[in-house]
């Protein structure tokens, strides 16, 4: 039965209220009651009990049309978590309205100078507003600047979710505008994002992205050959459970300048997992999603396929703490086989395979997944650690790799010399020797622990089973003539370094040094 | 980065370096060197901006002074205290005339 509220209800006019519609209900076939708020201007608490009463002996209530204002009441109250309440939506239309973000589920438009709308791409998309506002609420809570809808409107036949979002300007519109603030973009994104990835989530709160990566790898056991399918899986199966934050749609257009602050916007991506699953989606958005054919990027950020190229490159750089090619590009590669896993099974869900472009798309990003595959082992990584081939050329790298690490410390300065050698010394070692007359590859990581405050630095080489510490020590007491030359570099690296230790385990020579500060 | 500036003198030759003597940059100088000081009679290394200093480093060195006992002498001026340390820990304070 269908009861129009009207007007204010409270307590002058509630008990009259109740009788009058106990009355209408009384002998009803149909026990199931619809208030129609629409005209509904006030319900103070004795109205409210009113609907309690009545819900008592009819338990199947329902309110619609609820004016805004009057919503609020019910929510306040708790009375929307005791039964269905539905808003009245206020129609808004975008029609040439500026387009300031768009992300998997929507598209956001700015509607007047202060509020923007985000409008979702499925017509029945109330329950991913609510999502949405749960996990912005969760993010806001945790420490992440985001904006928290505040209405909920419609939009031709659209839903759409209204923020505040006053004077902002996309990063994407700001590197297509003023280019030369790209540096100072890159800082501000890295930053934030940090700051996402550090966000410790509470079990259970985020879905988890693994299992998401997970159900893509499964998808593209049909589509990759059996060993490189089996190889990816097993891959991402090897990624640990991580519950620290990712935003998981980490693009410019999602991160919006308002004022002198950085905020996140279009939070219903968000999740758990490990940071290489955000660093995929953004390589996608930077680089692969436009890889094939450049200017598409172009419609969908503003910038340019090079601008996205740069941004992309600089913002890992950034991310990693390093100026390191190697570095770079070793998670540039983990990032890009998670990108590209993502960007076949989407075409190909999109029937990609039935049409000529779509059939070119997807062949172009397998070959490089293929690629990728074969010379890739894991998708984890530490910005502490770099892998890179042994070769003395690399010396350099290596240096300026573990000097960035120091550098974030209190490390002085003949310390930091005394490492160096150490690095030299044993790098070189390894080079030299540990595959010869093959090459091969060493991991270098740099840890730095407090109190005391030491650095321990360890390598790591697969190459022939050599303790170079056995080696018994030069005699340093000779006359010049009778000293050999060469054969300095270890025992070196044993006088400047409080601790050197050597073990060969599970097909790893693994020696590490240690300094305290 | 290394720099070698020479400058020599009949048989008298004076090399002062500034930078890393590593692994990276010693065989370009060792060569630099064995060619510097066939025939001469006197070497004097200035290290004064010499900031760093590998074991392949000290390997030119030793094969400059093993050159040097045969055919004259050798010294090296200005050596700051962290490659000093270096100098010190491998006996080549021993080895080397240093000035």
């Amino acid at each position: 039965m269908l009861i129009r509220l009207t007007g204010q209800i409270d307590s002058t006019n509630a008990a009259q209220l109740e009788q009058e519609i106990m009355a209408r209900l009384d002998g009803q076939e149909d026990r199931s009651v619809i208030f129609d708020a629409s005209e509904l201007k006030y319900i103070s608490s004795a109205g409210l009990r009113v609907l309690l009463r009545i819900r008592k002996s009819y338990p199947d209530v329902r309110v619609t049309d609820v004016r805004s204002d009057v919503y609020e009441i019910f929510e306040m109250t708790g009375f929307t978590e005791m039964m269905p309440i539905e808003k009245a939506y206020r129609v808004v239309s975008v029609e040439g309205c500026e387009e300031i973000g768009r992300g998997a589920n929507g598209t956001i438009y700015r509607i007047d100078q202060d509020n923007v709308v985000k409008v979702y791409n499925n017509a029945d998309a109330l329950a991913d507003i609510q999502h949405e506002r749960e996990v912005a609420k969760l993010a806001l809570i945790l420490g992440i600047p985001t904006a928290i809808s505040y209405d909920v409107v419609k939009v031709g036949d659209s839903y759409g979710s209204v923020f505040e979002l006053l004077n902002a300007r996309s990063f994407s519109k700001i590197l297509t505008t003023e280019p030369d603030k790209m540096d100072w973009c890159v800082k501000e994104y890295i930053e934030l994002l940090k700051k996402i990835h550090s966000t410790l989530v509470p079990e259970g709160k985020l879905p988890d992205m693994k299992e998401t990566v997970l159900s893509w790898a499964g998808f593209m056991q049909d589509y990759l050959p059996e060993e490189a399918g089996k190889k990816l899986l097993a891959m991402v199966e090897a990624v640990p459970h991580d519950d620290h934050m990712i935003h998981g749609d980490y693009h410019t257009k999602n991160v919006e300048l308002q004022d002198d602050e950085v905020l996140l916007i279009d939070m219903d991506t968000l999740a758990v997992g490990h940071p290489v699953f955000e660093l995929a989606s953004m390589f996608n958005a930077f680089v692969g999603y436009s890889e094939l054919h450049h200017e598409v990027i172009e419609s969908f950020q503003g910038f340019d396929f090079e601008t996205g190229t740069t941004f992309w490159r600089k913002s890992l750089a950034a991310y990693l703490g390093t100026s390191c090619e190697t570095k770079i590009r070793e998670v540039e590669d983990k990032a890009r086989i998670i990108g590209y896993t993502r960007l076949i099974r989407r075409s190909i869900r999109r029937n990609g395979l039935e049409t000529e472009e779509g059939s070119a798309e997807i062949a172009f990003w397998k070959e490089r997944l293929m690629e990728l595959l074969e010379r890739t082992d894991v998708l984890t990584f530490s910005d502490q650690e770099m892998e890179i081939e042994a070769v003395t050329d690399n010396l350099p790298e290596v240096q300026a790799f573990v000097k960035e690490r120091l550098d974030t410390t209190n490390c002085p300065p003949k310390a930091k010399m005394q490492i160096a050698l150490a690095v030299e010394e044993i790098f070189v070692n390894i080079a030299n020797y540990a595959y010869a007359p093959e090459k091969g590859k060493a991991a270098v990581r740099v840890e730095v622990s407090e109190e005391p405050v030491t650095v321990t630095i360890t390598f790591v080489d697969h190459g022939v089973p050599y303790d170079p510490l056995a080696k018994e020590d030069p005699d340093t007491g000779l006359p010049a003539d009778e000293r050999e030359i060469g054969g300095l570099g270890i025992f070196l690296t044993k006088k400047i370094m409080d601790d050197v230790t050597y073990t060969y385990k599970d097909g790893q020579n693994i020696l590490t040094l240690k300094k305290n500060l | 980065m290394l720099k070698v500036n020479r400058t020599v003198e009949n048989e008298k030759v004076e090399i002062s370096l500034e930078g890393e003597l590593d692994t990276v940059t010693a065989p370009e100088f060792e060569a630099e060197l064995r060619e510097v000081i066939s025939g001469a009679t006197s070497l004097v290394l200035d290290l004064e901006k010499l900031e760093y200093i590998s074991s392949a480093g000290l390997r030119v060195l030793l094969i400059a002074q093993k050159a040097m006992n045969q055919q004259g002498e050798m010294k090296v001026v200005h050596v700051n205290d962290s490659i000093m340390d270096i100098f010190e820990v491998t006996g080549f304070s021993e080895i080397l005339t240093i000035e």
